[in-house]
C-alpha cells in the first residue's frame, strides 16, 4: 500500500533526455537484416519465375526479353510489396536481396512505385515496345 | 506595487483580458511540456496552445440539433467572463489588485465556480449521452471539492483576520510562510485546485477513454476555444491564489514567476503520478478526507486565534 | 415518470471511440453510473481472409495469415506452418523449432507490454503507459534486429525458419532481457502497491473459475481465474517440447490478477529466452517441403499471447488449401465481458474491455448465434453470392 510509487521514475525522466527520436533530423542506423526495398541483379537471374509465382502480393513481375540469352527485366512494385522476403528465400542464385538502407519510400507520385530492374538496354527496349501503339508488352510467362 | 491605469485598460488589456488570456495559454504550454517531460516525451513547442486556439477560433462552430441555441452560444462566454472577472480582484503578477473590497475572496471563489457550472449546463444542454454523463460527473465533482477547497482558503483568511485578498497578501508576505504553519491546508488547497481544474487524476468528468470529451464533446470551434481559454485563465488564477495564501504572498513579478513555477512543478508531478480516480472515489476522497482535513485546519486556526486573544 | 423509467439510457462505446483504437461496438445500458446490461457487436473488420486463403498457394497463405493480427503475427504463421507440416509429414529441424519458440516468446513480451500500456491508459494512468511503451521499444528493436521487421517478422517458412541466431545477437538479446526484467519488476511493484491503480483494478471484474470455464475463456483471462489452460503446457508443440514453460496461475480472477498473471508470464518468457539462447543446438534451419500438400485435414493449436489459437486446415492435394478456419483467442473471451460487466460502474468498462486484451482484427469472422425461435440457415457459395447481389441491389 503506497501512493506515488512512480515518483522516482518521474524525477529521473525530468532530468534525462526524452525517449522520443527526432526522426527526420536524426536517423538511427537500420539493423543489418532490415527488410527494405527489393534489389535485383539481372546478371545472375536465370528466369525460374519462382519469385513471381510465390509472391504473396503480386509485387514482382518478371518480363522476358530474350529467354535464350537470359535477358530479363523485373518490374517491381514497392507499394504492393509486403516485405516478407519470401522471394529472397526462394532465389537460388542470390540475384534478389532486400536492402537495409532503402526503406524510406514515401512519394507524392505513383511513378515512384513502379521500379524497373535490369540491363539498361533491355529496359529501354521494353519501354519502347510498350510505347508503340497497338503492341502490348511481352506476356509474362 | 501599484498600477495607476485607466480602468478600461485594466479590464481589457492588462492585467485582465488579453494579457491574462495569453498568460493562460502559456501556462497550458508549461503544463503540457512538464507533463511530457515527466513522461519522458518531448512535448509541444511554446506556440502550440496559441496555434490550437487560433485554429479553433477560426473554425466553423457547429450547433448540434436539439440544443437551446442561445444557451449553447452564451455559456462559453459566461465561463470565460467568470474567470476573467475573478482575476480583477487578485493581485496578479505582483501588482495590486485592480479592484478590491472587503470580502472579495468569496466573490472570487464564486466566479471561479461559474466555469464548472457553465460546463455542467453546456453538457446538459446537448443531447449526446457522453455530454450528459460528463455534465453529471462535472457537477458531482464540483459539489465534492468545493467545500474542502473553500475551507482550505478560509483558514489563511481567518489567520489574517480579513476577507480581502490584497490584505491577505500583505499579511502572508510579512509573516512566516503559511505552508509551514498550515501544511494540511496547503495540501487540501493544491489537490482541491486540481479537482477544480479537472486535471488528472481528477479528470473523470472528461475521461477520454470513457466518455470521449465529457460535457464539451459537442462543442467545436469558437465555443471550445473560449472554454479552453477560460480553463487556462482559471489555472493561472488558481495557482496565484494558492501562492498568495500559502507560499508567502507575492510582492513583485519576479517573486510571482518563481513561486508559481515551483507550485506548477508540484502540480504537474501530481498530475502524472496517479491513475484516474473514478467519480465515486473522488467524492469519497473529498468528503471523507478532504473536508475533514480542511475542517480540522480551520478549527485549529480558530482555536489558535482564540488562545492568542486570551493570552494577550 | 413511469414513461421515462422505461427508457433505457444506453452508452455506446465504439465503433469509433477514444477508448478502443479498433472498431467494435459495445452498448452499455446504464442506470446513473451503474451498468445494468451489456451487449457486444463485432465484425466491423471482416476482411475475408479465410476465403482469400483458398485462392492462394500455401506459401502465400503463410504471409496472408500472418496479417490476421498485427500484434501476434508470428503465432498465426506458426499455427499455420505447424498444421501444413503435419499434413505434409515433414518435421522442421530442432534448431528451427527453437528459433520459432524464441520469436514467439519475444512476441509475447512485446504483446504483453503493449497490453500493459493500453490498460494503464484506459485507467487514466498515462505516465505508466508512456513508460511501458518506451521500454517496449527495446523488445521491438530486438525483433527488428533478429528478423528484419518490427511488426510482421516473417520468421517462418514452410519446413523451417528464415533467420538464424549468432553469438553476437544472442549476447545482445540477453543484455536486453536483463534490462526488461528489471523494468518488469518495477512495474510489478507499481501494479501491486500503487493505491490509485489498485483502486481501479482490485476486486473489479471478478470472474470466478466456474464462470470462466463455462464461458470458455482462454489465455491469461482464464489463467487469472484459476483455470489451467495453456497450450504450451497442456499440449506442447514445436520447440516447447524441448523447452518447457511453467504455467502462471492466479486464483482471484479480478483485473489485478490479470495484470499479475501477464507480468509473471513476462518473467517466464525472459527465463525461456535465456534458456533457448544457452541451449540451442547448431544445425540446419530448413527442410525441403513439396509444393503440393497431400490430401487430408489437420487441427493445429498454439498459445498466442491472448490465449489459445486454433487452426483447421483442409488440403485437397493441390498447391492451394481447400479450407482454412481460424479461431482466434479474443473471440472466446468476449463472453466474459458481457457476463462480468453488469453491476460495475461505467468508468470500469474501458478497463474491463482492456482486461481481456481484445484484438479486434482477430474478430474477422462470422458468428452463428443459435436460438430456438429462428432456425439457422445453411447456404452454399452460389446461394450466398446471389443473396449478396440481391441484398445490395
Amino acid at each position: 500500500m503506497a501512493i506515488g510509487v512512480l515518483f522516482g521514475d518521474l524525477v529521473k525522466a525530468l532530468f534525462t533526455k526524452p525517449a522520443t527520436q527526432n526522426y527526420p533530423f536524426t536517423k538511427t542506423i537500420a539493423p543489418e537484416r532490415l527488410r527494405g526495398k527489393l534489389v535485383y541483379d539481372p546478371e545472375k537471374c536465370v528466369g525460374c519465375m519462382l519469385c513471381m509465382k510465390d509472391c504473396p502480393s503480386n509485387a514482382i513481375e518478371l518480363l522476358t526479353v530474350d529467354k535464350i540469352n537470359k535477358k530479363f527485366v523485373m518490374r517491381y512494385h514497392p507499394d504492393r510489396c509486403v516485405f516478407c522476403a519470401q522471394c529472397v528465400q526462394l532465389c537460388r542464385f542470390n540475384c534478389l536481396n532486400m536492402s537495409n538502407s532503402l526503406w524510406e519510400m514515401a512519394s507524392t507520385t505513383k511513378e515512384a512505385f513502379e521500379v524497373y530492374y535490369g540491363r539498361e538496354e533491355d529496359i529501354a527496349f521494353l519501354l519502347e515496345r510498350a510505347a508503340q501503339p497497338g503492341i502490348n508488352e511481352p506476356p509474362c510467362e | 506595487m501599484n498600477l495607476s491605469l485607466h480602468p478600461l485598460i485594466l479590464l481589457l488589456i492588462f492585467p485582465g483580458g488579453l494579457f491574462l488570456m495569453n498568460i493562460g495559454l502559456l501556462y497550458e504550454w508549461a503544463d503540457r511540456k512538464l507533463v511530457a517531460r515527466f513522461q519522458s516525451r518531448v512535448g509541444p513547442r511554446w506556440f502550440q496552445p496559441f496555434a490550437d486556439t487560433i485554429k479553433l477560433l477560426a473554425k466553423e462552430e457547429i450547433i448540434p440539433n436539439g440544443v437551446h441555441k442561445i444557451m449553447f452560444l452564451a455559456l462559453p462566454i459566461i465561463a470565460l467572463t467568470g474567470a476573467l472577472t475573478a482575476a480583477q480582484y487578485i493581485p496578479m503578477f505582483g501588482f495590486e489588485a485592480s479592484f478590491s473590497f472587503e470580502g472579495d475572496l468569496i466573490v472570487v471563489l464564486y466566479m471561479l465556480s461559474m466555469m464548472t457550472l457553465s460546463i455542467g449546463l453546456a453538457g446538459a444542454n446537448t443531447l449526446s449521452r457522453f455530454t450528459i454523463i460528463g455534465a453529471t460527473r462535472a457537477l458531482t465533482q464540483m459539489f465534492s471539492y468545493e467545500a474542502p477547497f473553500l475551507l482550505a482558503l478560509l483558514s489563511p483568511a481567518i489567520a489574517a483576520g480579513t476577507w480581502n485578498i490584497g490584505k491577505i497578501n500583505t499579511f502572508t508576505g510579512e509573516n512566516i510562510w503559511l505552508i509551514l504553519a498550515q501544511p494540511i491546508g496547503f495540501i487540501v488547497a493544491v489537490v482541491g485546485l486540481m479537482g477544480k481544474l479537472e486535471l488528472p487524476p481528477f479528470d473523470a468528468p472528461e475521461a477520454e477513454t470513457e466518455i470521449v470529451a465529457g460535457a464539451l464533446t459537442e462543442y467545436s470551434g469558437r465555443g471550445l476555444a473560449l472554454f479552453h481559454i477560460g480553463k487556462n485563465v482559471e489555472l493561472v488564477i488558481g495557482l496565484t491564489l494558492v501562492v498568495i495564501f500559502y507560499l508567502g504572498g507575492i510582492a513583485n513579478p519576479i517573486e510571482f514567476i518563481l513561486k508559481s513555477a515551483g507550485l506548477f512543478l508540484v502540480v504537474t508531478a501530481l498530475q502524472s503520478m496517479f491513475a484516474r480516480l473514478r467519480i465515486d472515489q473522488t467524492v469519497g476522497l473529498w468528503w471523507r478526507l478532504g473536508a475533514l482535513m480542511g475542517l480540522l485546519q480551520l478549527l485549529a486556526i480558530i482555536f489558535g486565534r482564540y488562545l492568542g486573544e486570551i493570552l494577550r | 415518470m413511469t414513461e421515462a423509467k422505461k427508457e433505457k439510457f444506453i452508452v455506446p462505446i465504439g465503433p469509433q471511440h477514444p477508448a478502443l483504437k479498433e472498431p467494435g461496438n459495445f452498448e452499455f445500458t446504464v442506470d446513473g453510473e451503474i451498468v445494468t446490461d451489456a451487449a457486444v457487436r463485432l465484425g466491423f473488420v471482416h476482411r475475408g481472409i479465410e476465403k482469400a486463403c483458398e485462392n492462394r498457394n500455401y506459401t502465400q497463405d503463410l504471409y496472408l495469415l500472418e496479417r490476421v493480427c498485427g500484434i501476434c503475427s508470428h503465432v498465426h504463421a506458426t499455427a499455420f506452418v505447424l498444421g501444413v507440416e503435419k499434413l505434409a509429414g515433414v518435421q522442421a529441424p530442432p534448431r528451427a523449432e527453437a528459433i520459432r519458440v524464441l520469436a514467439a516468446e519475444l512476441e509475447r513480451i512485446h504483446s504483453h507490454l503493449l497490453w500493459f500500456g493500453v490498460a494503464a491508459h484506459e485507467a487514466g494512468f498515462d505516465t505508466l503507459f508512456m513508460y511501458t511503451w518506451r521500454d517496449r521499444e527495446v523488445v521491438m528493436d530486438i525483433l527488428e534486429t533478429l528478423s528484419g521487421s518490427r511488426v510482421h517478422y516473417s520468421v517462418n517458412i514452410l519446413g523451417g525458419v528464415k533467420i538464424d541466431v549468432d553469438q553476437k545477437l544472442s549476447d545482445l538479446i540477453k543484455k536486453d532481457m536483463d534490462f526488461l526484467e528489471e523494468r518488469t519488476e518495477y512495474y510489478m511493484k507499481v501494479v501491486t502497491t500503487d493505491d490509485t491503480f489498485l483502486g481501479r483494478t482490485r476486486g473489479i471484474g471478478t470472474l470466478s473459475k466456474d464462470r470462466a470455464k463455462l464461458l470458455g475463456a482462454v489465455g491469461p483471462t482464464a489463467r487469472a481465474s484459476g483455470v489451467k489452460r495453456d497450450i504450451r503446457v497442456n499440449a506442447p508443440y514445436s520447440g516447447y517440447k524441448e523447452f518447457p514453460v511453467k504455467m502462471v496461475i492466479d486464483q482471484t480472477g479480478d483485473l489485478e490478477a490479470r495484470f499479475v498473471v501477464r507480468l509473471k508470464e513476462l518473467y517466464e518468457s525472459y527465463r525461456l529466452i535465456r534458456e533457448i539462447l544457452e541451449k540451442i543446438q547448431p544445425g540446419e534451419i530448413t527442410t525441403r517441403i513439396k509444393r503440393k500438400i497431400p490430401e487430408g485435414e489437420v487441427i493445429s493449436r498454439v498459445e498466442a499471447p491472448r490465449g489459445e489459437l486454433f487452426y483447421y486446415i483442409k488440403s485437397n492435394g493441390t498447391e492451394m488449401p481447400d479450407r482454412v478456419k481460424v479461431r482466434t483467442p479474443s473471440l472466446c473471451n468476449w463472453g466474459t465481458i458481457t457476463d462480468v460487466a453488469v453491476g460495475h460502474k461505467l468508468a470500469d468498462m474501458p478497463m474491463l474491455l482492456a482486461g481481456i486484451d481484445p484484438c479486434f482484427s482477430c474478430n474477422d469472422r462470422m458468428v452463428e448465434i443459435r436460438s430456438d425461435s429462428q432456425p439457422s440457415q445453411m447456404m452454399n457459395w452460389d446461394g450466398l453470392r446471389k443473396y449478396g447481389i440481391e441484398y445490395y441491389r
